[in-house]
């Protein structure tokens, strides 16, 4: 208890807002626990993955495969966008935001090819569980590649404005630990659920 | 058994031990229960604020923090123990002891449909005999209940037995008991079920070892 | 104390943004504020710029006018769930016996002959073409078995989502946070009135769950699945659904609240403020702020789940014979949500008890560092004992040892607790005021609830009291005798802070004693019933021969029940009426040491005129050698000793 303390380092390590957005984070996480745990469940107690009633159907692990990479390669880039911000590099910001949103909406429409594929087979939400929970997971994780390329655009279309700077951009990177983190998770869900 | 708790009376030989298990936590959560309302009440009156009269400063003391940790951790550990091998007796589906008569219990909305294996002693044969409601057993002998459920979760309950295991649908799970004491009793549905769950209500016969014989040659079709 | 804590804000006294990040992020609610930091030097003599009413007390963004409006939306649904349970109640008492008041009259249920005006209303119902609500749900008044469970049902869920959270994190969590951990509001306060308004559509959504055709959920707060994964074995169709979709609001509405805590409580105390001198009750909320946080996700994933078994098709939760879902799924997430969930009830109960039971003994809490390592502990326990509600389940029997020893474990944290508090009152010097003996009645009704829990946790015991009246006597022990007594102790307490005034104290005693002479009456009774075999969520114990002994017992529990209920009337009427009649209550009438009460009462917007600066821990109560018993913690050292100002 003395005056010292009082003058001890007064920053905080994390603003406020890229806080929440790792506390976010952990929400998001518990609810892909939720799911992926659900999956496990059904995976285990099943005799044969896919169970025998969709023997027939093979997820397509190439093309998604390809689609992993382009996924990781826009995180990589959105990586490389707070870089060029922190530098104040304001146009190479803008273009690495579009790049990584060209790619995650990319990521989207390749996805959503493969399901109308998965659909035309005999896969759909109604076919027992298999097709149930690999739509509800994949899913999920789609509607979050969505959210962040809705976000993505708003921050595209601030950077184009010129709304940041080397030192005000925490706009960018709060979306960029988001991206992050939604690309990150999506490598886990491709091993889960279309290798093994 | 203690007459001052009104348990059903008690006909099942892994009974004796859950009654006595029930009764040691009796005792001791009373004790604690016991000495920590004293120990409140003494302080209350003693420490109550009067003039001139001042609190101590009183930051903690870690011995008492180590005492209180390690005793509770002592007893927790001890009741643990004692119950594992109970637990594992009437639950444990590897020391399930051989049967030596075995029902079908299958729940469904909101009755209990009993089936007995029939004079050929296999199930799913012609002279399966089918009750709704009725469990039939012999006295001093070990009963499988094979039990399932055809819809929702239910929960096979008897409490004269101390027994109760949730019926799954589509899952055939192995329940045990051997009943000492002959007489009616009571079955209920412990799970909610539905609107009727309240009166999901079976019953318990338990024969002395000739009556159940003379049961059987009434009920179970001639082969 | 020693001390290696950062610092964690701004120690200049005229940086006061209120959004504490300067960095002007994307969230447009960094922007809300300008009024604020318009005016940051003299701020309290600026506010008297018009404030209409409905940005003051309706879209208020104002951390303490949220905390009260969780306040009074908590009691007023408080007062909702208890009706539900009093409607029950008369059925368990007098089974197929029409309701007081309104229920139709003997003589008109037997001969058709109209007595009284009630018989009056019955017979304008049945002969209207209409199905009307009341001849579905409890014809001539009597309640039918469907809509017993739909009672019970809604009655937890109500007072589990609806009341003790909205309370005891809502309104406590948002009016102490800031005011103890000494800052101007929370770190994001649109998001704060966010979750307000998302918990209210919440609520919205599932009372008009009563009202859709086939009635509201129907299978439990527990909501096990197959029972409510299709509408053809309870008959109820979109009232679950309706349950499922307030109960993912409220997950929202819990998620933007707990973001909202962890953050300011991390990057806005005050300077001095480290984490080991914050009060109990602010650690009771951050950690339950995060346990919220990665608890009710999991219930959302379940949720949705359920939703899409409802909806699209899908099997998750019923298994068919040609294989489909598992039964045991909803349970193990629910579980897994749900035992978290009953600590996120318990543990601000505990923060409230310490903050008072140490100020009205007049003594440091004993043991802080301890108390809050109980604390952690509990929460980190509470993750790894799901199993203990589904012994009888038919999961795997050898996995009942492991959650039963993880269970019994959390005795340990929880006796660490008990007796620190009886540390805390030795020696003291204890007065006798309302929030203390609501804090007295906490520790002991909580320790009953708790021993009762060593029961259930044991696997063999559990065998025979699974799913009985023991359950439900152990819930209301902890919930009511823990959580509620604490927030009624609370709301006592922090009542001249909040409002200016305080409760009237004689009703507040004529409620207390009323509450725990009638609580005991109607809860303890429900562990000989347990004990005797009583199945719980029964309509008519009556069908069972062996618990028609019990009926007497089931008469005398209603009976108190009404009671109970009675005296809730005088906490609401005390509650409201004191608002603008109670006594004017001066700034630290109990002297406290900590810092909400250095803020002057009415808190004006904006909280501190300056941000005050820690140098003690909360509770320094009659140190020697000091002349007044109580340090604020905002005291500057060899300052006299007077109390601020
Ligand atoms: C606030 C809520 C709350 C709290 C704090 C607790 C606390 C505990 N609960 Fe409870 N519980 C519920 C709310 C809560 N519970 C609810 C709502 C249900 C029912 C859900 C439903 O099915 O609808 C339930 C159900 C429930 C079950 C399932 C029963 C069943 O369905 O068969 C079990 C089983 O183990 C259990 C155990 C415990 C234990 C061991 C504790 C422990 O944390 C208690 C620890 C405290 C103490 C032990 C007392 C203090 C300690 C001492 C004085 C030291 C000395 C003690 C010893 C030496 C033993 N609870
Ligand atoms: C925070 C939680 C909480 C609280 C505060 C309460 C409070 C009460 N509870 Fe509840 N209860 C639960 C949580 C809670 N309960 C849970 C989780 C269950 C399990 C449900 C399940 O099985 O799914 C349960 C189940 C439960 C049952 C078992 C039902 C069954 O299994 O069939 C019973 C039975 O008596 C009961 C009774 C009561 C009573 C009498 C109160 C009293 O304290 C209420 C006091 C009364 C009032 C506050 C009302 C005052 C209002 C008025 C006087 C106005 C009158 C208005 C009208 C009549 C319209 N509760
Ligand atoms: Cu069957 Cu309850
Ligand atoms: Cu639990």
């Amino acid at each position: 208890m003395n005056h010292s303390e009082i003058e001890m380092t007064q920053s905080r390590p994390l603003s406020n807002a890229k806080l929440a957005i790792f506390i976010l984070l952990g929400a998001e996480t518990m609810l892909f626990v939720g799911l992926i745990g659900a999956f496990l469940v059904f995976r285990m107690g099943s005799v044969t993955w896919p169970p025998i009633s969709h023997a027939d159907i093979n997820l397509p692990r190439l093309v998604t495969g390809i689609n992993t990479i382009l996924l990781i390669i826009s995180g990589y880039i959105m990586f490389q966008a707070l870089r060029a911000v922190q530098k104040d590099r304001l146009k190479q910001l803008r273009n690495m935001l579009i790049v990584t949103g060209v790619l995650g909406l990319l990521f989207l429409g390749i996805q959503g090819y493969e399901w109308i594929q998965l659909i035309g087979k005999g896969l759909t939400l109604q076919s027992g569980i298999f097709g149930g929970i690999f739509y509800v997971l994949i899913g999920c994780h789609a509607v979050h590649v969505f959210c962040a390329v809705v976000w993505l655009t708003i921050v595209t279309a601030k950077a184009i404005t010129f709304k940041y700077s080397g030192t005000d951009h925490t706009g960018v990177a709060t979306c960029t630990i988001y991206w992050i983190y939604v690309v990150a998770l999506w490598p886990i869900l491709y091993i889960l659920v279309y290798l093994t | 058994m203690y007459k001052w708790l009104p348990f059903p009376e008690n006909i099942s030989t892994f009974g004796v031990g859950v009654d006595k298990l029930f009764m040691s936590i009796y005792w001791l959560t009373l004790i604690v229960f016991i000495l920590v309302t004293i120990t409140l009440v003494a302080f209350l009156i003693m420490y109550r604020h009067r003039p001139g009269h001042k609190a101590a400063y009183i930051e903690g003391s870690t011995k008492l923090e180590i005492i209180w940790t390690t005793a509770t951790t002592v007893i927790v550990f001890g009741l643990a123990l004692l119950s594992y091998p109970q637990w594992n007796k009437i639950k444990s589906p590897t020391q399930l002891p051989t049967p030596e008569v075995i029902v079908q219990v299958s729940a469904k909305q909101f009755n209990w449909d009993m089936t007995y294996p029939g004079p050929d002693g296999e199930f799913g044969t012609e002279d399966d005999l089918e009750l709704e409601n009725q469990l039939h057993v012999p006295e001093d002998k070990v009963v499988h209940i094979q039990l399932t459920s055809v819809d929702v979760i239910h929960s096979f309950f008897l409490p004269n037995l101390r027994l109760k295991q949730d019926a799954l649908p589509n899952r055939f799970i192995t329940v045990w008991f051997e009943a000492m004491e002959t007489g009616n009793y009571e079955i209920a549905c412990a799970e909610l079920c539905g609107f009727e769950h309240f009166g999901m209500r079976g019953f318990l016969t338990v024969h002395s070892e000739a009556d159940y014989e003379a049961w059987k040659a009434e009920m179970w079709p001639p082969q | 104390m020693q001390e290696n804590e950062k610092m964690s804000h701004e120690n200049d006294n005229d940086e006061h943004h209120l959004p504490a990040n300067g960095d002007n992020g994307t969230e447009s609610h960094d922007h809300d504020h300008d009024h604020d930091h318009d005016h940051d030097h003299d701020h309290d003599h600026d506010h008297h710029h018009e404030e209409s009413f409905i940005s003051k007390y309706i879209f208020s963004l104002d951390h303490k006018m949220i905390g009260k409006q969780f306040l009074v939306y908590g009691l007023l649904m408080f007062f909702v769930g208890g009706g539900l349970a009093l409607l029950f109640r008369w059925q368990l008492a007098y089974p197929e016996r029409p309701i007081p008041i309104i229920g139709a009259s003997q003589q008109y249920i037997d001969e058709g002959e109209v007595a009284t005006g009630a018989d009056k209303m019955w017979e304008r119902i049945y002969e209207s073409d209409k199905e009307e609500w009341l001849e579905v749900n409890m014809p001539s008044g009597v309640i039918t078995p469907a809509f017993y469970n739909m009672l019970f049902t809604m009655h937890a869920t109500i007072m589990v989502f609806f009341v003790v959270v909205p309370i005891l994190v809502g309104a406590f969590g948002n009016f102490l946070i800031p005011l103890m951990i000494g800052t101007r509001d929370m770190a994001f306060p649109v998001l704060n009135m966010l979750s307000f308004w998302l918990a209210v559509l919440a609520a919205v959504i599932m009372t008009v769950g009563f009202f859709v055709p086939g009635g509201h959920a129907a299978a439990g707060w527990t909501g096990y699945a197959p029972l409510s994964a299709d509408p053809q074995w309870t008959g109820v169709d979109w009232g679950q659904n309706l349950w499922a979709i307030s109960l993912l609001i409220q997950g929202f509405s819990s998620l933007v609240g707990s973001i909202n805590y962890i953050t300011t409580v991390i990057n806005m105390r005050a300077p001095g403020m480290t984490f080991f001198r914050l009060p109990l009750v602010i650690w009771s909320l951050f950690i339950v702020a995060i346990l919220l946080l990665l608890a009710f996700p999991v219930l959302s994933s379940a949720l949705a789940l359920l939703i899409f078994d409802r909806l699209a098709g899908t099997t998750f939760f019923t298994s068919t014979a040609e294989g489909g879902g598992d039964p045991l799924l909803w349970q193990h997430l629910f579980w897994f949500f749900g035992h978290p969930e009953v600590y996120i009830l318990i543990l601000p109960g505990m923060g409230i008890a310490s903050e008072m039971i140490p100020v009205f003994s007049r003594k440091p809490v004993f043991g802080y560092k301890s108390m809050v390592y109980a604390m952690i502990a509990i929460a980190f326990l509470g993750w790894i004992v799901w199993g203990h509600h589904m012994f009888q389940s038919g999961m795997q029997p050898s996995l009942g040892a492991f959650f039963m020893t993880t269970t019994m474990l959390i005795a340990v944290p929880s006796a660490i607790k008990t007796f620190n508090w009886l540390g805390t009152l030795f020696r003291g010097s204890i007065r006798f005021t309302t929030p203390m003996l609501h804090s007295i009645a906490f520790v002991s009704m909580f320790v009953i609830g708790g021993l009762s829990g060593i029961y259930m946790a044991n696997t063999p015991v559990d065998i025979y009291i699974h799913d009985t009246y023991y359950i439900v006597a152990h819930i209301h022990y902890v919930v009511f005798g823990g959580s509620l007594f604490a927030i009624f102790g609370g709301v006592i307490y922090w009542y001249p802070k909040m409002y200016g005034r305080y409760m009237n104290d004689t009703l507040s005693k004529i409620h207390f004693w009323l509450t725990f002479i009638s609580f005991n009456c109607t809860f303890f009774p429900m562990h000989i019933l347990g004990i005797g075999g009583h199945m719980r969520r029964i309509s008519d114990p009556t069908q069972y021969e062996f618990l028609q002994g019990f009926q007497g017992m089931n008469i005398f529990i209603t009976m108190s029940a009404f009671t109970l209920g009675f005296a809730q009337l005088i906490l609401l009427f005390n509650f409201f009426w004191s608002m603008s009649r109670g006594k004017v209550a001066e700034k630290n009438p109990w002297n406290v040491n900590t810092l909400e009460w250095e803020a002057p009462t009415p808190v004006p917007h904006g909280n501190f005129e300056q941000i005050p600066t820690v140098f003690r821990g909360p509770y320094e109560y009659s140190v020697p050698g000091e002349e007044s018993d109580w340090i604020p913690q905002a005291q500057p050292e060899h300052a006299p000793a007077t109390g601020g100002d």
